[in-house]
């Protein structure tokens, strides 16, 4: 197969697009089309600061990579989250986030679990009600409420993750399968600041997951290949596949249900109701960050059973 | 002379046919080419590349969780 721009030999068939590309025309048209993403959505200047959430995955790297290559302020997070499950992930996701960050010569932040609380999220999902079967709810709350600390503590203007189109079009299919009006409402590349909380985009929202993956490979990017072990046979995985099988019978569906999705939403298909749906918020008494609480956020409240043990 | 090659996915070798494409190769084996990467040599390639007798192709699966 031929490069559709150079006639080269293409690396990549992006079917979707009807489009090969060599290596250098790949890499190139995928730093173009972010570049074009992040200024069509108002995701964030060259002159604010942003903070990307890293994992040592690759969707989170090559975006990092990816900003600072087109000239974006951006700085990094990882939190570690103690997840070894007899394969060290986190420490392995860990070791290849810092030595991204240190052969590139840029600034991480990392966040122990262990050392700023004491814990780790297989003990929190142990020991509160929300990880009877999967840690990945306490996990999840704990990935928010630190971002949000963070970016809040050292002046961040947006907070950037690593979603791609086949993540947004799982959780999309997720929340379709079961009418969840709220989350529906609320998914979107971009959201918007709220009383203190950092804006927050995803840049990466038009790329498929493979085209990440193959960008990360030619960039040369080690990342952690595993998936964290409470991954495996999670039903985001399984609507994943699902996508992909009905993708390969008609190239462009899993593009299509997404952004069709978002551009109905512009048009006021998904139009808040009269209802005001979105609770009132307050700040927690304890880190200051807003909640539909009257009391403490619901990461305080765990942190604290969980100390109290 | 040796008439197949080696795909690898995750650890695992599937013997397949050479002369084929790897499209052929992939859908007989029933995995999606939409979740997988293929490498020969650490060079990406396209999955209408013949695949010769005796190469070894390496499968990279796309999809990460968590
Ligand atoms: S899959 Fe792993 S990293 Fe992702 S939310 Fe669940 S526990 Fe956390
Ligand atoms: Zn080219
Ligand atoms: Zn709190």
């Amino acid at each position: 197969m031929k490069c559709k721009k150079c006639g080269g030999k293409a690396v990549i068939n992006m079917r979707q697009h009807n489009m090969g590309l060599c290596k250098d025309d790949f890499i190139q048209w995928l730093q173009e089309q972010t570049q074009r993403h992040i200024e069509k959505q108002k995701m964030f200047t060259l002159a604010e600061k942003v903070l990307v959430a890293v994992s040592g995955g690759k969707d989170s790297l090559a975006l990092w990579d990816i900003l600072v290559t087109l000239g974006y302020q951006a700085d990094g997070l990882y939190i570690a989250l103690g997840i070894d499950e007899g394969i060290g992930y986190s420490a392995e996701s860990q070791r290849l986030t810092e030595a991204f960050a240190n052969a590139r010569d840029l600034k991480l932040h990392i966040v122990n679990l262990a050392g700023e609380y004491g814990t780790d999220v297989p003990t929190l999902a142990k020991q509160t009600k929300r990880g009877r079967d999967k840690p990945c709810s306490a996990c999840g709350l704990v990935k928010r409420h630190e971002m949000n600390r963070i970016a809040r503590d050292f002046g961040y203007d947006v907070l950037a993750t690593g979603h791609n189109l086949d993540d947004e079009a799982a959780t999309l299919f997720s929340n379709t399968l079961q009418w969840n009006g709220d989350y529906l409402l609320r998914q979107a590349p971009v959201l918007e600041e709220r009383n203190g909380l950092a804006r927050k985009v995803k840049p990466l929202f038009r790329f498929y997951e493979r085209e990440m993956a193959a960008y990360a490979l030619l960039r040369g990017i080690e990342y952690i290949y595993d998936e964290c072990p409470f991954a495996e046979g999670s039903t985001s995985t399984y609507y994943k596949e699902l996508l992909n099988q009905l993708e390969n019978q008609s190239p462009g569906a899993k593009q299509h249900f997404y952004t069709k999705f978002l551009a109905a939403k512009k048009k006021g298909l998904f139009a808040e109701s009269t209802v005001e749906i979105i609770p009132e918020l307050h700040l927690c008494p304890k880190c200051g960050q807003l909640t539909s609480a009257r009391a403490e956020c619901s990461f305080c409240k765990m942190m604290e059973r969980v100390q109290k043990k | 002379m040796k008439s197949t090659a080696t795909l690898i996915l995750r650890g695992k070798k599937y013997d397949v046919k050479a002369g084929s494409t790897l499209l052929s190769a992939l859908n007989k084996l029933e995995i999606l080419p939409e979740s997988v990467i293929c490498v020969r040599n650490g060079d990406l390639i396209t999955e209408d590349t013949l695949i010769e007798a005796g190469e070894t192709i390496k499968l990279v699966s796309v999809i990460s969780g968590g």
